[in-house]
């Protein structure tokens, strides 16, 4: 579908619309889980407060008739077919809902021969975006409460997914707020630069949340973890903070899909997404690859040629 | 009663700053509050509780406790002067705040004692105030404590409809610092008291929770629960309560740090032993532990629940895992 061509000019996006996509989310779960298709389904249950959703992996149609989808539902839920969380639901075929950003992630692991396709049944979601941060949750999607990376999404429609739930439709006239952030510190003086993110990373308390909801953050001996040696210092002292958050970004350069979970959970408000965008930029500029827009069979930072250009060693 | 309006309650600030003590209180750092040194009065901002808890006033995010270097063939250990450790007040604290140090002073006095956390325990001023927020993660009502409860301020503020606040030297040292700086304060009857948002959770009976904790060590409801939980340590370390420690060794073999840090018992590594076993070997039993340790094992230990209901971790956790609303639930299994 072209997606420019049939954007109508919303202001907001109406609870109805969240419900039908609920609806169309919750028919597919019910019947792949009752032709048992997969074994469990990974969705969205709402939370206890108002507003509010949270992860959930169902195995019944009991539990699968309550899955939801409104703006809430920011998480991205392929990190639960990585790491620990592989071994919650059984082996087997496994349903996700997934919204575009989190196909990304999902071709993105893909890619690196963490998923194959044939295990997994993407319910995607046709997604106009989620509530950002600390704003007023009224059911409504508007511009005074959409998050910022949704502000210049790219992939509302969940291409490649085994079904679509909802039509298009997405807010109009949204100013890239992040895109204009980016521009504003690129062109700081690298000493402001520095002095920026010094500030922000003497808040963090390394209490790895960027790193736990990372799709792409699955190694199992974290080099940031380790103490005997050391390789990071692992204390929360300015130092080591620097010196994790400039690994975490350059481990995921080529790779980050811009889900921008870690700066969502960043208890301590560091705007992390901007790291990941950077180094999406300079892959862009250097290899013209946008990670996770398709599964492709190599990353350009993950592959060795003979002829790349080595002018870099000295 | 004593009064005390807002411009003065800045004056006092000011003139402490000035006496040369340690002055926290809420403060806007980038675009969050938190606890951070004050140095004029006018940085107290009180419309937001701060993002971290004040229990790092007593328990830094890190601390040196020893430095260490090799000199010739011996190796030099320098303990911290703990007794350069400055005289603080903290500003500002809500009963959800305020009520933590006196809560882990139990543990903290217990076998061994921690003299980090006591030196500075003792030095310091709590300056609670009565809680007029809130929102819809607040349960402190349900574990026991109140918007306006006192215990663990030594000096308790109460916001007036007026913009000043009504006073109450809960100890001897709040009585300290009030008779040392008397003309700020004034006595009078006072203006209405700001009012107290309601809460969402209702009053838990910890007892009766803590009796189906001893009888469901197993139980569906942590892998219901925790299946979902990522693993990482947000939740215990902005927490009030929680107050587990990881010590490295930092620098080089010939010259470095000890450091004593926060840990959590999220991380997948919290309980791994050397041999490569890990008791708590997948994240529903650690999440368990968080539980078990908040409403039972240290109520267990020192008679009091380790958690004050600021809901913190509730805001905070990634995945929207929402302790008060586990709490509703086993209170509602319970018998």
């Amino acid at each position: 579908m072209n997606a420019k061509a049939n954007k109508n000019q919303l202001t907001s996006i109406e609870p109805a619309y969240y419900e039908a996509v609920t609806e169309a989310i919750r028919k597919e779960a019910v019947k792949i889980l009752k032709e048992d298709t997969v074994v469990g389904v990974v969705g969205y249950l709402p939370g206890r407060r108002k507003g509010t959703a949270t992860p959930a992996l169902v195995t019944s149609v009991e539990e699968a008739e309550k899955l939801v989808f409104s703006p809430a539902c920011v998480n991205n839920l392929s990190v639960y077919l990585t790491k620990a969380k592989k071994g919650v639901l059984k082996q087997g075929k496994v349903g996700i809902v997934a919204k575009g950003c989190d196909m990304r992630a999902l071709a993105g692991l893909m890619t690196e021969s963490q998923l194959q396709r044939e295990d997994l049944f993407i319910i995607g979601v046709v997604c106009p975006g989620v509530y950002g941060f600390g704003v007023e949750r009224t059911g409504t999607l508007t511009e005074a409460n959409i998050a910022r990376k949704c502000r210049e999404c790219i992939v509302h429609m969940p291409e490649g997914a085994d079904v679509a739930a909802g039509t298009h439709a997405e807010l109009a006239d949204l100013t890239p707020e992040e895109a204009e952030e980016m521009a504003r510190i690129e062109a700081m003086p690298q000493a402001e630069r520095w002095a920026f993110w010094k500030e922000h990373f003497s808040r963090c308390i390394r209490c790895m949340a960027c790193r736990q909801v990372c799709p792409f953050c699955y190694c199992e001996q974290c080099l940031c973890d380790k103490n005997r040696p050391q390789a990071v210092e692992s204390s929360p002292r300015p130092a080591g903070n620097m010196a994790w958050h400039l690994v975490r970004a350059m481990h995921l350069a080529g790779r980050c899909g811009g889900c921008a979970e870690c700066e969502r959970v960043c208890p301590m408000d560091i705007p992390l997404n901007l790291l990941n965008r950077r180094m999406a930029k300079e892959l862009k500029e250097l290899y013209d690859y946008e990670a996770g827009l398709a599964p492709v069979e190599k990353g350009p930072l993950n592959q060795y040629k003979e002829d790349d250009d080595q002018s870099f060693i000295k | 009663m004593q009064i005390i309006t807002e411009q003065n309650l800045r004056n006092l600030i000011d003139l402490l700053v000035k006496e040369a003590k340690l002055v926290v209180g809420p403060k806007l750092s980038g675009s969050v509050v938190l606890y951070e040194p004050l140095t004029a009065g006018t940085e107290l901002t009180l419309d937001a509780l701060p993002r971290r808890s004040s229990k790092e006033l007593f328990f830094p995010v890190c601390e040196d406790i020893l430095s260490y270097k090799r000199e010739g063939g011996a190796m030099k250990v320098t303990d911290v002067d703990r007794s350069k450790f400055p005289e603080t007040v903290l500003f500002g604290a809500p009963p959800c705040d305020a009520g933590s140090p006196s809560i882990l002073d139990a543990v903290m006095s217990w076998d061994y004692k921690d003299e980090f956390y006591l030196e500075r325990r003792k030095k310091s001023t709590i300056v609670g105030i009565a809680c007029t927020k809130g929102d819809d993660a607040c349960f402190c009502r349900a574990v026991g404590l109140a918007p306006d409860t006192e215990n663990g301020s030594d000096l308790f503020l109460t916001p007036l409809k007026d913009g000043s606040y009504a006073c109450n030297a809960v100890t001897e040292k709040g009585q300290a610092l009030v008779a040392a700086h008397k003309n700020l304060f004034a006595e009078g009857a006072g203006a209405e008291p700001v009012p107290f948002v309601d809460q969402a959770v209702q009053k838990l009976d910890l007892v009766k929770i803590k009796k189906w904790l001893e009888e469901h060590f197993e139980d569906p409801l942590w892998e219901r629960i925790a299946d979902i939980c990522v693993g990482c340590g947000a939740c215990a370390f902005i927490c009030p309560a929680c107050h587990c420690f990881d010590i490295n060794d930092e620098g080089s073999t010939d010259d470095g740090v000890r450091r004593k840090h926060w840990d959590a018992c999220g991380f997948a590594k919290f309980t791994n032993h050397a041999s490569g076993h890990n008791p708590r070997d997948v994240q529903n039993k650690r999440y368990r532990n968080r539980i078990m340790h908040k409403f039972k094992y240290y109520d267990d230990k020192f008679g009091k629940t380790l958690c004050t209901g600021c809901g913190r971790c509730i805001r905070a956790c990634p995945v929207g895992i929402d302790i008060a609303e586990i709490l509703e639930t086993i209170n509602g299994k319970a018998e």
